[in-house]
């Protein structure tokens, strides 16, 4: 068990630092080595804890004095640099002037030190998590590459082994895209289901916080620390948390597999369309009925999420607009912060209104089906500098295609996972895509669980 | 009005930039405009306002 500790995963880890086959602080020295060794070339951190050692020899104290926490206790975490923290200075990626954030633990940093987690660093996001492409992180899978974003850092450091979990926010897809560009597992919860008290805001009806790890049983581990209630986060909702590692065994035999044929599957790279076709295979394979289905409003979402996310995100920088700061901001963060100027009152209530009728398409679409899955995005891995790809034969930006599949999910607030499903020609991976009815995250990752047990994507690591 | 961006959108920008800004707006208005066409008269927003939002504490 000791060698290559970074390459274990949660699930395997918590057991033996329980019986003390493994040391927390030899786990924490090993992400920090490996941190040594790869992070010159992918800088996915943009500081790491001097308090990482400490708190792990800590921990292992407890445990071998047999106050034993949970499976989190002495684990090594990423935390993503908009979490403000109490021993670890807050960026959100930005070197503007005169922002300041304050030194204390975001409600899910608390949590996860009250569970014994050892936070090993701040993972770089895309600045004030406006952005796909989160620079200067580079793709473990190919260094010319985007590690997606806005939580770029957190999926980088997770598929690299740099950290054995990692937290993001998603705001318009930024836990699932850089997950399916990373290979990494990455869940948005339903709305409301982990706090984002201490999440500096990007658009607040529309930011989720949430984990990324190796494997879906690890993320049923991260989400029986980070769910529950919190006043100090107006949208979260006082709703009972079940035992997800316990839902994991539920079986796929017998649950309704929606697939919705447009949208979805309208414009998508080759290789990542085969890929979900045969995902989708293998869960019929594995006993569920695929249901086809089509929700044509998803045609104007487009619009919809642009008008919230412009809108709310200026407001949240109305006071760096007025002090003349936004200049200050890199280049294409600063032109969405002005456009934001831009998107009317009745633009924005007219997109609320668009919500509503979505929420209730899916809500009948969920009258018939268990969960829905398709493609986490319609591209892999995009090099780094370029802002237009190739999807089905057009150039298209990549602003607009990477988060056309996950947009809707923030849209509708909806639980949805994004897991490995394969690689394309270029060995970068491609993300499958499952959501869930709200508050049913347990549906999503037993579906999670039953596709990944039967493939080995998540035995592959990155040449480094 | 001297500078309608100014005074209507609170837009304070050198016309150059304005141009930039107005020019990358573009795509975005395409998708707004298409969302402007829907008929959602009947439908209330998804926006609750919650005056007991000040007294919510832990249960």
């Amino acid at each position: 068990m000791s060698s290559e500790l970074w390459k274990k995963s949660l699930a395997e880890l918590a057991p033996a630092i329980r019986s003390g086959k493994v040391s927390p602080v030899a786990l924490t020295e090993a992400c920090l080595g490996r941190i040594e060794e790869v992070d010159e070339r992918l800088d996915s951190f943009i500081h790491v804890s001097k308090h990482a050692l400490d708190n792990a020899c800590a921990a292992e104290r407890e445990i071998k004095a047999g106050k034993y926490r949970g499976p989190l206790h002495g684990i090594p975490v990423g935390i993503k640099d908009n979490y403000v923290t109490s021993d670890m200075p807050t960026t959100v990626g930005s070197t503007a002037p005169g922002l300041k954030y304050p030194m204390r633990d975001a409600a899910a940093v608390a949590r996860l030190r009250a569970a014994g987690a050892v936070p090993i660093g701040k993972t770089r996001t895309h600045e004030f998590a406006w952005g796909n492409v989160t620079p200067p992180v580079c793709n473990p899978w190919d260094l010319s590459r985007v590690p997606s974003g806005s939580s770029g850092g957190s999926g980088a450091a997770v598929a690299a082994g740099l950290c054995v979990a990692a937290l993001g926010s998603d705001t318009g897809g930024s836990i699932r895209m850089p997950a399916a560009a990373c290979g990494t597992v990455g869940l948005k919860a339903t709305f409301g289901r982990v706090s984002r008290d201490g999440v500096v805001p990007h658009s607040w009806s529309l930011d989720h916080a949430g984990p990324l790890t190796r494997t879906v049983a690890d993320t049923a581990l991260m989400m029986q620390v980070l769910a529950g209630y919190d006043a100090a986060d107006p949208a979260c909702q006082a709703q009972p948390v079940p035992d997800y590692t316990k839902a994991l065994t539920k079986p796929v035999k017998g649950l309704r597999i929606g697939v919705c044929r447009n949208h979805f599957f309208e414009s998508l790279q080759e290789d990542v369309e085969r890929a979900v076709e045969q995902s989708i295979a293998d869960l019929a394979a594995a006993g569920a009925t695929i249901v086809e289905l089509k929700i044509p409003l998803l045609e104007y979402g487009l619009g919809a999420i642009f008008a919230i996310e412009l809108s709310s995100s200026t407001a949240y920088h109305d006071a760096s607009l007025l002090a003349g700061r936004v200049p200050d901001f890199q280049p294409d963060v600063r032109t969405l912060v002005e456009i934001g100027r831009l998107v009317t009152g009745p633009d924005y209530l007219k997109a609320e209104q668009y919500r509503s009728a979505l929420m209730e398409e899916y809500r009948k679409v969920f009258e018939h089906v268990d969960v829905v899955v398709g493609p986490t995005t319609p591209i892999t891995a995009w090099k780094r500098g370029e802002w237009t790809v190739q999807v089905a034969g057009k150039p298209e930006s990549v602003l607009a295609a990477s988060w056309r599949f996950t947009y809707p999910y923030n849209l509708t607030g909806l639980p949805a996972i994004s897991i490995p499903c394969g690689f394309d020609h270029d060995g970068l991976p491609i993300g499958l895509q499952i959501a869930g009815r709200p508050f049913d995250e347990t549906t999503v990752l037993s579906v999670a669980h039953a596709y990944e047990r039967g493939h080995d994507w998540k035995n592959r690591w990155p040449k480094l | 009005m001297s500078d309608p961006y100014k005074e209507l959108f609170g837009l304070d920008l050198p016309p150059e930039r304005l141009q930039e800004v107005l020019a990358a707006y573009g795509d975005i208005l395409a998708e707004i405009r298409k969302l402007r066409s829907l008929d959602l008269t009947d439908v209330h927003p998804a926006v609750v306002f919650e005056p007991t939002a000040p007294y919510r504490k832990a249960p």
